[in-house]
Parts: C-alpha cells; sequence; structure tokens
C-alpha cells in the first residue's frame, strides 16, 4: 500500500468513525462534548504510561475511555445540581482534567516518549511508518485501529439507531416508552471518547473533532432527513480527506490542518448554497415573496 | 512594574509569573462573567484556538516574534472568529455549540497550515510561536507585564464605563432594543472585551486552560452573590486570588504553572458549589432532609391525632396501616416525637401528650389556613405584593390576613377537608 | 354517552359491565423545592371517557400527568392504570408531550415520527416489523396527515404538528391517551377538528385524558374533568365540576380579584 494511500485511508477512516457519531452529537446540542472529551482523557493516557509503562494502543484507549467516562459524569454531576449551566459545566471540568494531564506528563513522563506533542498532536504523515504485519501482508497499525472503531461505531448506529434517534428528537416520549436518555446519551459520548482518542494517536486531536463537528453541521444545512444526513456528513468527511491530501501535497503544509480546512470550506459552501437553509436561497425567497406581495398589492388597488 | 516585582518576597521570575497571573485571573474574572451569563462559555476556547492563525499572520506580515505584535493577531483573529460565531449563530439554523466547534476548528486548522507554511520557508525565527497555544509562563518577561496590565485595566475601566447598558442587554435583550440600546453592537463589544481576556491569557496558561480561567471565577463568584455589580469584582478578585495561589504553588513545587492554576480554580468552584450559603449542594440537602423529616413527623403527629379521635389509641402498627406509611418511617417519626415529650405509651399503644395535641392542632390549623388560602385566598386585598408561603401562612401573610382567611373559611361551605382539619383545631 | 359497552379488557373485583378506571392517581404530592405545586391530589379518570384537567396558571396540571407518568419525582403518590401501577402498565399509556418539548429542527418526517409509537413493542436493538408499515400509515389517515408523510417535521402548522403527536400515540395502540396542552398555540378551527377526533377515538372505546387550558370548549366537549388548582379542587361529570361556585374556588371569582384568566373563565361557564 502506497504512503498517499495508507494517508487517505486513515483519514477516511476517521471521518467515518466520527460522521457516524458527529450528527448526533449536533442534533443534541452537545458538539462540543467532543471537544471536552478529546482533552479529557489526557490524564488516562498519562495513568496507563505511569503505571504500565506501554504506549500499546489498548491499554492506552481503556485508559483514556476510563477518563473520558470521568468528563462525561463529571459534567452531569455538576450539571445536576442546577448551580452550574451546562457551557460553564463542560468548561470547568475539561480543562481540569487536561490540567491534570499535563502535570503528569511534565512531572512523571518527560523524557520519555511520551510528549504533550506526540499525545495532542499525532501527526497523520506518519502513519505509514508504524505497521503490522498480519502473516506476509503488512498493514498500517491506524488502519486496523480505525476500521475497528469504524465497525463499531456502525454497529452501535445500527443497533442503536431508533433508539438514538428518539432520545434525540424526543427525549421525553422516549422514557415514557421505557428509552432512557441519560443511558442513550452516555453510550454516545463513550463512543465519542474511544473514536477521539483512537484517531488522536494516528492523526492528532484537531482532526478528530473537526471531523466530529464540521461535517455534521454542514450536512444539519443540507438535509432533512436522519439518515440522509449521515450520508451527507460521511461524504463530506471523505471528500475532506481526499481533497486536503492533495492540497497538502501541492502547498506542502500540514495534512491534518489541509483536511479541516477542506471541511471547513464544505460548511461555508452550505452554510451560503444550501438549497433551502442557505443564506442565498433564503434571500432569494425573501426577495420572491416582496415582489410577489407587492404585486398582489398593486393590484388589489388597480382593482379597487 | 519593577517596583511591584521588588516587593514581592520572591525571586524575579516567580514574581513576574505571580503578578502575571493575577493581572490574567482580574480581567478573565471580571470578563468571563458575560460569557457565563450568556451561556457562551466555551466561546474562550474557539476564540482561544482562533488566534493561533492570528499569530501566524502576524508573524508572516511582520517577520518579527515580538510580543506586541503578535497579541495584536491573535487579537483579531479572535474578534472575526467570534463575529463569523455570531454570525453563523444568527443566519442559519446552525446552534451556538455547533457554530463554536465549526469556527474553532476552522481557525485551528487554518493556523496548523500557516505554521507547517512558516516551518516549511525555513526561517530560524518561528520557533516558538505554537508556545502561545501551550503557555509557558516561567518565560513570561516584565515587558510582557507590562502589556497585560494596560489590556487588564483598558477591559475593567470599560466593563465600568458601560456597566448600565451592558448589564441591560446581558439580562433582557428585548428590553435593551426597545429603549435604544444597541444591542448588536454592545453584544459584539462583549465578545471584543472577551477576546481581550483570552489573548492575555493565551501566553500565561495556553489555551485550554484559558476556558477555564474565564469561567472559574464566574461560577465561583455566581455562588456567592446574586448582584451583578457585586459580581464582577468579586469574579476578578476571586480571579487574582486564583492565579496567585496557583502560580505560588506551581512555584514552589516546580512544576508548570498553567495547570496548577487550573486545579486550584476548579477546586474553588466545588468548594463553593458545595458549600456556598443557602445555594450549596450540601446546604441545600441539609435543608431539604430537615424539611422532609419535618413533613414527615407532622404528618405521623397529624394521623396520630385523628386516629385517636376516631378509635382507641392506635400500636404503632396500627397507625402505619391507617396512615398508609411505611412502619420505619412511622417508628422513626414516633421517637422523634418521643423525644420531644409528645408521646405517652400505654404498653403498646400510643397517645398524645398535652404538647403533642397542642402541637398536632398547631399542624391542622397550619393546613388548614392553607386550603383556605387555596380555596379563599382571592377574596383576600394584600396590602402588598407579599406571597404565601405555604409551610407557614401566617408568618407569611401576617396575622391580619391569616384572621380574615379564617373567618372565610368558617362562613365558606365548611365541607371537605378545610372543615374537618377545622373542627380539629378547635 | 355509551361509555359501557366498547371493549377493552374486563377487569376482576368490578361490578358487572364497569371497567377499572383508566387512570387512578392517589395522594399524589409534588413539590419544587419547599414550594408545593400539587398537594394530596386523588382522581380518577373513567375509562372510555373524554377527561379533562383544568385549572388556573400554575396550578399543576401539567405537572399531574409528568408526576402520574415517573417524568418527574414525586414526593407521594401512586399511579394506577387499568389497577395496575404505572410502572407495569407502560404500555397501555400513550403520552403526548407538550409541543415546545421538541426539536422541530430534526431532520425526520412526519412518518418517522408516527413510527416512534411502534419502538416501545419493537423492543431494544431490532428494527420496526415492516407488518407495522400498514398500522402506521393507518394512523397517519386517521388524523388526516396521509399526504404530509414525506414532510420534514418542522414544516407543518402547529395543528398538523399536534395531529402527529396524536398519530403516534394512536401508533401506540394503547387503551389510554394522555396529552398535555394539546391546543395551545392552535387556531379555533383545528381545535374543534381535533376535538372531534379525540370524541370519536373516545367512541371506539379509548380513554383520553387532557390538560386543558380553555373552560369554553370544556363543558361541550369533554364527559369528565378534574377542577385543579395545586389540589383537587372538584372531580366529576364536567357539568358537575363546571359550575360557577366550583370555578370561583378554583379560580378566584370577579375580574377585580384576580384577572383576565378567572374572568375568562366565569363568562365561558356562564
Amino acid at each position: 500500500m502506497s504512503d498517499d494511500l495508507t494517508i487517505i485511508l486513515t483519514a477516511g477512516l476517521v471521518a467515518t468513525a466520527a460522521g457516524l457519531l458527529g450528527p448526533f452529537l449536533v442534533l443534541r446540542r452537545v458538539a462540543l462534548m467532543s471537544d471536552a472529551v478529546s482533552h479529557a482523557v489526557l490524564p488516562g493516557i498519562v495513568a496507563v504510561y505511569l503505571l504500565f509503562e506501554t504506549r500499546a494502543p489498548l491499554p492506552v484507549i481503556v485508559g483514556a475511555a476510563v477518563f473520558a467516562v470521568v468528563c462525561v459524569i463529571g459534567i452531569d454531576l455538576l450539571r445536576s445540581t442546577r448551580l452550574v449551566a451546562s457551557d460553564a459545566a463542560i468548561a470547568l471540568v475539561f480543562p481540569a482534567l487536561f490540567a491534570l494531564g499535563v502535570l503528569g506528563v511534565t512531572e512523571f513522563a518527560s523524557g520519555a516518549h511520551l510528549d504533550l506533542d506526540a499525545t495532542i498532536y499525532g501527526e497523520i504523515a506518519f502513519a505509514p511508518f508504524d505497521v503490522w504485519a498480519f502473516g506476509s501482508v503488512e498493514v498500517a497499525r491506524s488502519i486496523v485501529l480505525l476500521g475497528a472503531v469504524v465497525l463499531a461505531n456502525a454497529t452501535l448506529v445500527a443497533l442503536l439507531w431508533k433508539e438514538l434517534k428518539a432520545t434525540t428528537f424526543d427525549p421525553e416520549f422516549s422514557r415514557t416508552i421505557g428509552i432512557s436518555p441519560t443511558l442513550l446519551s452516555r453510550l454516545l459520548l463513550i463512543a465519542v471518547a474511544v473514536t477521539a482518542v483512537t484517531a488522536f494517536e494516528s492523526v492528532g486531536a484537531i482532526l478528530v473533532v473537526t471531523m466530529l463537528i464540521v461535517p455534521a453541521a454542514a450536512a444539519y444545512l443540507l438535509c432533512d432527513r436522519l439518515l440522509a444526513m449521515i450520508a451527507v456528513t460521511l461524504g463530506i468527511g471523505w471528500l475532506s480527506a481526499v481533497l486536503g491530501h492533495t492540497v497538502a501535497l501541492r502547498a506542502d503544509a500540514s495534512i491534518a490542518g489541509s483536511m479541516g480546512l477542506v471541511a471547513a470550506c464544505c460548511f461555508v459552501l452550505a452554510l451560503v448554497l444550501s438549497p433551502k437553509y442557505g443564506l442565498l436561497a433564503r434571500a432569494l425567497q425573501r426577495r420572491r415573496r416582496r415582489r410577489e406581495v407587492r404585486a398582489a398589492l398593486a393590484e388589489a388597488h388597480a382593482a379597487r | 512594574m519593577g517596583w511591584l516585582i521588588d516587593l514581592l518576597p520572591l525571586n524575579y521570575s516567580d514574581a513576574v509569573v505571580a503578578i502575571g497571573a493575577a493581572l490574567l485571573g482580574i480581567a478573565a474574572g471580571a470578563l468571563g462573567v458575560f460569557a457565563v451569563l450568556r451561556q457562551r462559555s466555551l466561546v474562550g476556547d474557539a476564540l482561544a484556538h482562533a488566534a493561533l492563525p492570528g499569530v501566524c499572520v502576524a508573524f508572516l506580515a511582520t517577520g518579527a516574534k515580538d510580543a506586541t505584535t503578535l497579541l495584536v493577531g491573535a487579537a483579531l483573529a479572535g474578534l472575526v472568529g467570534a463575529l463569523l460565531m455570531v454570525g453563523i449563530e444568527r443566519t442559519s439554523r446552525v446552534r451556538p455549540d455547533a457554530a463554536i466547534g465549526v469556527v474553532l476548528s476552522s481557525f485551528f486548522s487554518l493556523g496548523i497550515v500557516l505554521l507547517t507554511h512558516i516551518a516549511s520557508t525555513n526561517d530560524a525565527n518561528q520557533a516558538g510561536l505554537d508556545t502561545y497555544l501551550f503557555g509557558q509562563a516561567a518565560g513570561l518577561l516584565e515587558r510582557d507585564l507590562d502589556v497585560m496590565a494596560v489590556l487588564a485595566v483598558v477591559a475593567l475601566a470599560v466593563v465600568a464605563l458601560a456597566f448600565r447598558p451592558l448589564k441591560t442587554t446581558l439580562f433582557d435583550p428585548a428590553f435593551a432594543g426597545a429603549v435604544g440600546l444597541p444591542v448588536r453592537l454592545l453584544e459584539i463589544f462583549m465578545t471584543m472585551l472577551l477576546v481581550v481576556a483570552v489573548v492575555i491569557g493565551l501566553r500565561t496558561v495556553g489555551a485550554i486552560l484559558m476556558v477555564a480561567m474565564l469561567v472559574v471565577p464566574a461560577v465561583a463568584a455566581r455562588q456567592l452573590c446574586n448582584r451583578l455589580s457585586l459580581l464582577i469584582p468579586l469574579a476578578a478578585l476571586i480571579g487574582a486570588a486564583v492565579g496567585v495561589a496557583g502560580a505560588l504553588i506551581a512555584a514552589r513545587a516546580e512544576v508548570p504553572t498553567g495547570p496548577v492554576i487550573v486545579l486550584v480554580g476548579f477546586a474553588v468552584v466545588l468548594a463553593t458549589v458545595l458549600l456556598a450559603p443557602g445555594r450549596g449542594v450540601l446546604w441545600r440537602g441539609r435543608k431539604l432532609a430537615r424539611d422532609r423529616r419535618r413533613a414527615l413527623v407532622e404528618g405521623v403527629l397529624v394521623d396520630l391525632e385523628t386516629t385517636i379521635h376516631a378509635g382507641p389509641p392506635p400500636t404503632p402498627r396500627e397507625l402505619a396501616l391507617a396512615s398508609g406509611r411505611p412502619r420505619r418511617q412511622v417508628a422513626r417519626a414516633l421517637s422523634a416525637l418521643d423525644r420531644a415529650g409528645m408521646l405517652a405509651r400505654d404498653g403498646e399503644r400510643i397517645h398524645l401528650t398535652e404538647s403533642g395535641a397542642a402541637a398536632a392542632h398547631a399542624v391542622l390549623e397550619r393546613r388548614d389556613l392553607w386550603s383556605a388560602w387555596l380555596e379563599h385566598g382571592w377574596k383576600l386585598r394584600l396590602p402588598d405584593a407579599r406571597e404565601p408561603d405555604p409551610t407557614d401562612l401566617r408568618a407569611s401573610l401576617g396575622d391580619d390576613c391569616a384572621d380574615e382567611l379564617r373567618r372565610l373559611a368558617l362562613a365558606g361551605d365548611g365541607g371537605g377537608a378545610a372543615g374537618d382539619a377545622g373542627q380539629g383545631a378547635r | 354517552m355509551s361509555a359501557h359497552q366498547d371493549g377493552g379488557p374486563p377487569t376482576a373485583g368490578r361490578g358487572a359491565g364497569d371497567r377499572a378506571p383508566a387512570l387512578e392517581i392517589r395522594r399524589m404530592t409534588v413539590s419544587y423545592g419547599a414550594r408545593p405545586v400539587l398537594w394530596d391530589v386523588d382522581a380518577s379518570f373513567p375509562a372510555g371517557r373524554l377527561s379533562a384537567i383544568v385549572g388556573p396558571n400554575g396550578a399543576g396540571k401539567s405537572t399531574l400527568l409528568k408526576a402520574a407518568l415517573g417524568l418527574i419525582p414525586a414526593d407521594a403518590g401512586q399511579t394506577l392504570v387499568e389497577g395496575r401501577p404505572v410502572g407495569a402498565a407502560r404500555d397501555r399509556v400513550a403520552y403526548v408531550p407538550q409541543r415546545d418539548a421538541v426539536d422541530w429542527d430534526f431532520p425526520i418526517t412526519v412518518r418517522e415520527v408516527v413510527e416512534m409509537g411502534r419502538y416501545a413493542p419493537t423492543g431494544w436493538f431490532r428494527r420496526v416489523p415492516r407488518r407495522d408499515a400498514a398500522l402506521v400509515d393507518d394512523c397517519l389517515e386517521r388524523v388526516g396527515m396521509g399526504d404530509f408523510r414525506g414532510r420534514q417535521i418542522g414544516q407543518l402548522s402547529g395543528g398538523q404538528r399536534q395531529r402527529v403527536f396524536i398519530a403516534r400515540a394512536l401508533a401506540q395502540q394503547a387503551p389510554l391517551l394522555l396529552m398535555d396542552e394539546p391546543f395551545s398555540g392552535v387556531d379555533a378551527r383545528t381545535e374543534a377538528s381535533i376535538l372531534e377526533l379525540l370524541a370519536a377515538l373516545r367512541d371506539e372505546g379509548r380513554s383520553i385524558v387532557v390538560v386543558h387550558h380553555d373552560l369554553g370548549t370544556v363543558r361541550g366537549a369533554f364527559d369528565h374533568a378534574l377542577l385543579l388548582n395545586v389540589r383537587a379542587v372538584a372531580e366529576g361529570p364536567v357539568a358537575e365540576v363546571v359550575t360557577r361556585e366550583t370555578l370561583a374556588r378554583a379560580y378566584g371569582a370577579g375580574a377585580d380579584a384576580v384577572g383576565r384568566d378567572a374572568g375568562e373563565a366565569l363568562s365561558w361557564a356562564g
């Protein structure tokens, strides 16, 4: 497999894993939980290194997931006191956990292979160099891991499709039919955490957060059905991966950054050009209606 | 700032860091209040990330790694990001959280691209640009302090001068618009102030931890007071205290400053959320437990009184059965009544003592009065806007009203629960 | 009103031809902080009838429904559905929440919303079975929304949205319908036609309980009413409950004392 292909595939898998969850985050108005969870897992990664002296992906993912759950539950607890609004609760909990992680890194692990840059800014350009051998076939580790996450997320969304849909659309109704919105929300955020952590390692935090929020937000401007929204989200994600890679090669710039920029451009296009909810469409519609009203009024006056 | 540094009983670099943290705490505390009260706490997150491309562009434009230039670049980029956020939210169906997220990731992606571009043009001068995102408080220079002090003072002065319109816009934008305040301009202005705070903080604690610096003082101060005019100075004070405490602890323990400041801040928030008088979780929990217990004891007392009224004194078991309450609850209430000297036991059976009967009647009268309020309250003309407190109507409405209510209740139909209770009270 | 002859499970321990109350609420007490919102409310809504919960603003009408369903914690109280605790009778109740509780921008079609009525019987992890499709379509037709099935839910008017919710409740095939303020923000004509629909459902044997704010329509359209003002002020057949005297007790009489709400109530009750 060529290096370029590996990079594109890795990014595409990140886009897929994130794109399956992102629409639910955007619709539930917790898009920023992805940013929060992505940062809150740092102490988990550090703790695993300190306790077991390993950076092997599985233990790291488990350790990070533990802190993702701590983050989610901490935010829930703070919010449930009704003394702190939910956005403030997010803004309090994740920096605290992140701070814990930074302290851990600088205090205990300095000099080891666990530096902040590698943890937070895993670099997608290095993805092809880290391979696992299966018999005679060598596959990039990131592809294996992310493939597994895509599979897990797809299973989760497929199995809990109607539960996720119902709790997101109408939580109160869901409770009356015995589907707990809290449980679904926790499951979703744990999936976000596992996705984020796994993807971190290979592509860096910012691309994960971008892929979780931006394509879904763009799709939200384009779609009237949930299934379509997820499909469009995935499409935009892959487009960003492929185009972003090309741009990065041409401009000799950061691959993750370029992919993020392409996704951002997609959002801007959707914002302006969406046939139904776009700025342009709505401005035209407004103008047309105004013209119609004026014509109708003129007619009425003439008839009188 | 030199005099202040000399004044502090610290070595030079620790003093610089402590003063920087204090300045940051003051500015972020005062300005964060506006973000938190508008439920845009995470705007700081986006602004901090948006600063990266600003820093890069400023560097590209001037070619110099001068603190002031970079700060200005960061501030301009933050401002653009903030305006975009407001714009996206206003003009489309995208919600605030997603708008913040989109701006955050877009700007940061742009920043990374610019950073790699700068690196690839091979300018030896570029190293250290990205420390703006992590924060290297130990690298603070005395000159940085001057910049921070000026920014902090300007921000505070502006808040003080524009306090009234800001408050009105914050509290009731519709009203503010109706009385002719330029609401949108003020909102943008508030966001600009926020940008200033973030830019100040980037260098001291770094982007992610800056989010906490904005939110911690506001949330902690909010638990302790209810008035905006007090809230802002209090938040500034808490911000400064947290900053200095964090910086000193970090210096003593020889660990990075930013994380320690944030952790100290988080501890302060936890303490206020748990302990704040009248509001805190523990305080409310104790009050709730007390209220529940009181309701239980009063309920059992009344049940006992009515059971005795109707027949022979009951055993605890019979009482539980008659009142439909769990036996353990009844037993607990009975032992409380016993301790208060309200019970007389006759073997298994329980009587009320004189004081017990009086207490039961007092409870019944209170309930009676409340029933009368629900039914006849509308007939009363209250002298002012006082509100009835169901647990003690007499105290909350005044004796005159209570007596009038009793009269109305007796003159009324006299049927239903009110009538029964009325008999008990007589 | 021929409420007794229709279908539904016969319940043991009752007189011949009589069904257990569709919804029975006992000693329901709910408070927010120290302030009681509901105090010791007993209510019993007969099966096969169209019942209204009425009362002034802040009387706890919506709270009563939510507490009965266990959506908010109650300090005390018990709810029986057809004589069984509500927890064991979830499949017998369909709840229509207030419309402002829902995200109308959600990318979902009318038909998908109605299909949610089949989620509970389908169970976790499974897709709604194909054989339910006809039922879902029937429910849509029933409320006159058949032509709108592909629309995004936000593109409907207030009355149409309410119809979709009723269709979803119908799809649940529960004998008891609980509706929270279905007519707020709906014009008079739509309200009348929805009331007609509810009456037809009642005549099929369903029991319907509606939180209602308009005393004007209570008399003509409903069979049974609970007049609520923190406590239960009166309960029974509408003609007995909605009288000048009981309304005065719940709303307060004389426009001078309490204001428009009560004044309107009385002018309607006549």
